[in-house]
């Protein structure tokens, strides 16, 4: 016990030292418990009004907490995520981009929203940065995760303006989404995304107030055995499209792996296989295993279409997902057809792209 | 050629090595410097001295202090293969970087307080085990170490289990592959003074190292109290090491390949075959870092490069060693 305390005391000693070393990183380090990622945003949103006006310079509180001052609208963005570089093409920000994430070939709705993109170097990823790289596009601003918040740090001692950003559930998207209009001078577009979500949660929540909920399994990216427990952003995604999700009991905060018999077990009415699944429909339909499933024999089996954005996951599209599943839970109430339409107005609207509904299935 | 001469110009040679290869790992990167406007105080001079000179500095030292530990862990050990790794200070520093990801995220210098604290506990534990023990050889330390080893991948694998396999577990992953991608002045400078005192204290003690690679009984006869240098000089050689890694990640081979390089060259068990092995570090380091910056469009973990580049060597030299031999 004593040494247990000793060797906290040295650890916590060697940890004020190290903080009291660097400047910039006790700065932020200090910076982050005291703000929180998630207070200021919000109430700054909060207090806008509907119709923002851009201003100039402009001070943000990013999701570490640090302070971003932006001095003039950025003439050229870097983007070390997936998620904001589609958000920038939804803010129409996408012509200001000079470099991007790796793989940004994975992404279908790139090629097909901003072909661009993909010609843009690539800055690396969240587990290499790709600093020196970074600094030669010379971006008045970069946008990074949480996870390279180190990284912005040291662009921040390069002189090169950086925004931390956290966008892991919906609620952090919307927070992210507020970010990125302010430091970007698109808050118009950003609060017309922001709206549009709150609409469809609106609509589907009227829509199916009365609808009978079927019993939802979703079937997870690694293989039909994994799936979402109640703390992951499917969970949600089940629920608001109007469904009830039967593996809520599990608390893990990733996907989890089940067994046969759990899923016997379960008898789902109704089974979705994620967007990035790394096997088929028919996959799971061969299974000897499962063909006794309620859900099997219905052939209510659906897959989440893959040909735009992972709409189970938290991205400037992730609101589709909603509807989807509505449509596949509750197709008398809201058709396939009525949804295909829907998302065509969506990424006309947010995307400036008509996209080919024959790609939308269930 | 005397044995002495031989060595001073394998060191002459290896400086020279060393320095070109800190000279061209200043030169490449991504950033298009304009030398000329180095002092002019713009982005060029910033990038130049908070990014490029820090991570050539730190790949030197590094290489260094990797080389010097590992000749010094191959001399006491009196065995080839011996390595700072044996005694537990990388499996240990994994446990504590896997630790600080867990439980703070991202933060790269509680994850190097952690894994520095993790190696150096996990090296104190072997040595008190081997204490403990009625064994007063070498033979303790190594069996004390493989127990330990043990331990710290239970534990590893323990807190693999529980971590987010997206993002924790390809952290902890990728922590293990090492890098100096993100070194800034700052971390470097967070380095230098462990790393340089424990280099110091091997300096120090070059004749006690000398005398323990001899034997025991021998050493024990010329006037060393054994087991007392034995642990100053492993927990030095493990501080060193523990300060390095601990920032970077894990780096391969290095500590293994400089040594058996420097007693090739200088033919000699000397102190100076360790002054040899840490430049010879130095100079394999500073190489791969400059591949590892350079091979991709994007940056490769620098113990991928040591790993390809050192297997290979190894086994050239192995071949040229039976050859002469035979």
């Amino acid at each position: 016990m004593k040494i247990k305390f000793t060797a906290l005391a040295l650890s916590a000693a060697m940890v004020l030292s190290l903080a009291a070393c660097g400047q910039s990183a006790s700065q932020s380090q200090s910076a982050a418990p005291a703000s929180g990622s998630q207070s200021q945003p919000q109430s700054q949103s909060a207090s806008a009004p509907a119709a923002v006006e851009e201003v100039m310079p402009v001070t943000l509180t990013d999701a570490a907490g640090r302070q971003v001052t932006i001095e003039t609208e950025p003439e050229t963005l870097v983007s070390g995520y997936y998620i904001t570089t589609s958000m920038l093409i939804a803010l129409g920000q996408q012509d200001k981009l000079v470099g991007i994430e790796a793989k940004a070939d994975t992404r279908p709705i790139y090629a097909l929203a901003a072909p661009e993109l993909l010609e843009l170097p690539s800055v690396g990823t969240a587990k290499e940065f790709d600093l020196e790289g970074c600094a030669a596009l010379e971006p008045d601003l970069v946008i990074l995760p949480l996870k390279l918040q180190e990284s912005a740090e040291a662009l921040e001692q390069l002189g090169i303006n950086a925004l931390v950003v956290n966008p892991e559930d919906m609620d952090l998207l919307e927070e992210t989404l507020d970010l990125l209009g302010q430091a970007t001078g698109s808050s118009e577009r950003a609060h017309a995304l922001m709206d549009y979500n709150a609409e469809t949660e609106a609509e589907m929540a009227e829509l199916l107030a009365d609808a009978e909920k079927p019993s939802v399994y979703l079937a997870g990216n690694s293989s039909y055995l994994s799936t979402a427990g109640s703390k992951m952003y499917q969970n949600t995604l089940i629920e608001l499209g109007g469904g009830e999700n039967v593996a809520a009991e599990l608390e893990d905060d990733y996907w989890a792996d089940i067994s046969y018999e759990q899923l016997l077990a379960w008898n789902p009415d109704v089974i979705v296989i994620a967007a990035d699944a790394d096997y088929t429909k028919e996959d799971l339909l061969a299974d000897s295993q499962l063909a006794g499933l309620t859900a099997v024999q219905n052939g209510a089996v659906y897959a989440l279409p893959s040909s735009f954005e992972a709409w189970d996951s938290p991205v400037p599209s992730g609101v589709l997902g909603i509807r989807w599943m509505a449509s596949a839970l509750h197709g008398d109430l809201y058709s396939l057809e009525q949804f295909r339409q829907d998302a065509a107005d969506f990424y006309k609207e947010f995307y400036g792209v008509e996209i080919d509904t024959q790609l939308i299935t269930q | 050629m005397t044995q002495t001469r031989r060595i001073r110009i394998c060191i002459l040679a290896a400086l020279a090595l060393t320095g070109a290869a800190f000279a061209v790992s200043l030169l490449v990167g991504k950033y298009p410097i304009q030398w000329d406007q180095l002092t002019a105080g713009g982005m060029d001079a910033r990038v130049f001295f908070t990014l490029r000179l820090p991570r050539s500095c730190m790949a030197l030292l590094a290489g260094l202090a990797l080389g010097a530990a590992g000749s010094v862990y191959q001399t006491v050990f009196r065995n080839p293969l011996a390595s700072p790794d044996i005694i537990g200070v990388a499996s240990g520093a994994t446990v504590g970087a896997a630790a600080a990801i867990l439980l703070f995220g991202s933060g790269v210098l509680l994850t190097a307080l952690f894994a520095f604290a993790g190696g150096m506990a996990a090296v104190l534990l072997v040595l008190a085990m081997a204490a403990a023990s009625r064994r007063r050889d070498m033979l303790g330390i190594v069996l004390a170490g493989i127990a330990v080893n043990a331990l710290a991948q239970a534990v590893l694998m323990l807190l693999k289990l529980t971590a987010d396999p997206e993002r924790q577990l390809a952290a902890i992953e990728f922590w293990t592959m090492g890098s100096f991608a993100d070194i800034t002045l700052e971390k470097f400078l967070g380095v230098l003074p462990f790393a340089a005192a424990g280099l110091a204290g091997l300096a120090l003690l070059r004749r006690q190292i000398l005398l323990l690679a001899l034997g025991d009984d021998e050493a024990r006869m010329l006037g060393v109290r054994l087991e007392s240098t034995r642990r100053l000089v492993l927990l030095l050689a493990t501080l060193v090491t523990g300060a390095v890694v601990s920032m970077t990640g894990l780096i391969s081979f290095i500590g293994l390949l400089a040594p058996h390089i420097a007693r090739l060259l200088a033919k000699s068990s000397r102190f100076s075959v360790t002054v040899l092995a840490a430049l010879c570090g130095s100079t394999l380091l500073l190489a791969a870092d400059i591949l590892a910056r350079s091979l991709g469009s994007s940056e490769v973990p620098v113990s991928i490069v040591t790993s390809l580049l050192g297997a290979p060597f190894l086994f050239w030299l192995l071949c040229r060693k039976e050859e002469q031999d035979g």
